[in-house]
């Protein structure tokens, strides 16, 4: 009986057995694909790390760029403005001596009209005198000249303001200079965290340079239509007729 | 007593702008500082600075920190402040004015504005 016993269980082991090695047969081709599967991504994760990893030190130069363009617009506009300046000082003289030559008109006129007053008997000759000297038509000419200087100062102002493009050029070089800082440093920490970076930032972060988030204006825009100036004016002139605690209130809205 | 301006703005090439504009609307006294703290070393050892154009955004001190800075300082809390700058949302004006700025001139800014902003502030201090 004992022996009996014993043979059903062996054949209930061996059947357990079969059932075993059936599941086995057919998981195995599951494991020989996830194998093959992880052959296959393997490299496909070691190109997209090193990928991470050349995009992430490409940043610093890239900022540096940014921040070249800055430096260079800079001193462009600095240019600019020494040659506009420059342009005034000539403008100031020139304008200068217009006035000089219309005082030195001035004077020769009542020098000749006092001449005629004198010489009277020479009849046509003070007529035809004051006529060749065209003392009119050069006063014109001095008047016309006026203007068109006036023209150019207002034409030098106009390119003063235009630079004021550089100021908020440069504020929106910075606050994309700080996003791209911004994804480097997540960049930087994926790579730690893939084990590629021994540190959690690259070289080269810090050398693109710190920006503080004060000096830019990211919403800065060069517009002229003044709108902005337009809202200014308006809140001023509401805050003139409202107590401290009704601007705080505004301002809490 | 003349104007004596102190003209704040990290960017050298704003600074001459606005000094530039300065000269051609009749005033020509008129020191210049980098950012806040250079402004309020300024202030403190320049007694005959008596108005304050400055920018909102500069590293280290911000035109608003200056502001706020002026306003609880014994001896020039009363000196007229002018901000000159790129922020103009409703928001930024709102919190200039509770900082307690005299005027707001948003650039890019014309020598004429500058003028009317100048002579409202001198009306009414």
């Amino acid at each position: 009986m004992d022996n009996q016993s014993n043979m059903e269980q062996v054949f209930q082991k061996l059947g357990d057995l079969k059932q075993f090695f059936v599941f086995g047969q057919k998981i195995v081709p599951v494991f020989q694909k996830i194998i093959d599967f992880m052959h296959d991504i393997v490299p496909l994760l070691e190109n997209v790390n090193n990928s991470i990893h050349d995009s992430t030190s490409k940043i610093p130069k890239a900022a540096n760029q940014i921040n070249n363009v800055t430096y260079a617009t800079e001193i462009a506009t600095s240019e600019i403005l020494d040659i506009v300046d420059s342009m005034a000082t000539d403008m100031t003289r020139i304008k200068n001596e217009l006035i000089d030559l219309r005082n030195g008109f001035f004077n020769q006129r009542v020098a000749l009209d006092r001449f005629g007053d004198e010489l009277k008997p020479l009849n046509g000759t003070y007529d035809s005198l004051k006529s060749s000297l065209c003392i009119d038509d050069l006063e014109n000419k001095v008047i016309s000249l006026d203007s068109i200087i006036r023209k150019i100062e207002n034409d030098s102002s106009n390119i003063t303001i235009s630079l004021q493009v550089q100021d908020i050029t440069a504020q929106q070089l910075a606050s994309v200079n700080h996003l791209i800082q911004s994804v480097q440093k997540r960049l930087a920490s994926l790579l730690f965290d893939l084990g590629k970076q021994t540190e959690a930032v690259l070289p080269g972060l810090e050398s693109a340079g710190h920006l503080d988030e004060r000096s830019f204006n990211e919403n800065a825009e060069y517009d002229r239509t003044g709108k902005h100036q337009a809202l200014a004016d308006n809140l001023m002139n509401s805050s003139k007729k409202a107590s401290q605690e009704e601007i705080d209130k505004l301002f809490t809205k | 007593m003349g104007l004596k301006f102190l003209v704040v703005d990290d960017s050298v090439t704003m600074r001459r702008i606005v000094a530039n504009s300065l000269k051609s609307i009749g005033y020509d006294s008129f020191v210049e500082a980098g950012d806040g703290r250079e402004a309020i070393t300024k202030l403190d050892s320049d007694g005959s600075i008596n108005f304050v154009i400055t920018d909102w955004n500069m590293p280290e001190f911000t035109g608003l920190e200056l502001v706020k800075a002026i306003r609880s300082h014994e001896r020039i809390n009363n000196i007229p402040i002018l901000m000159v700058t790129t922020r103009g949302l409703k928001e930024d004006i709102l919190e200039a004015l509770q900082a307690k700025v005299n005027n707001y001139v948003v650039k890019p800014f014309t020598p004429q504005v500058l003028k009317e902003k100048i002579d409202q502030i001198l009306a009414s201090v």
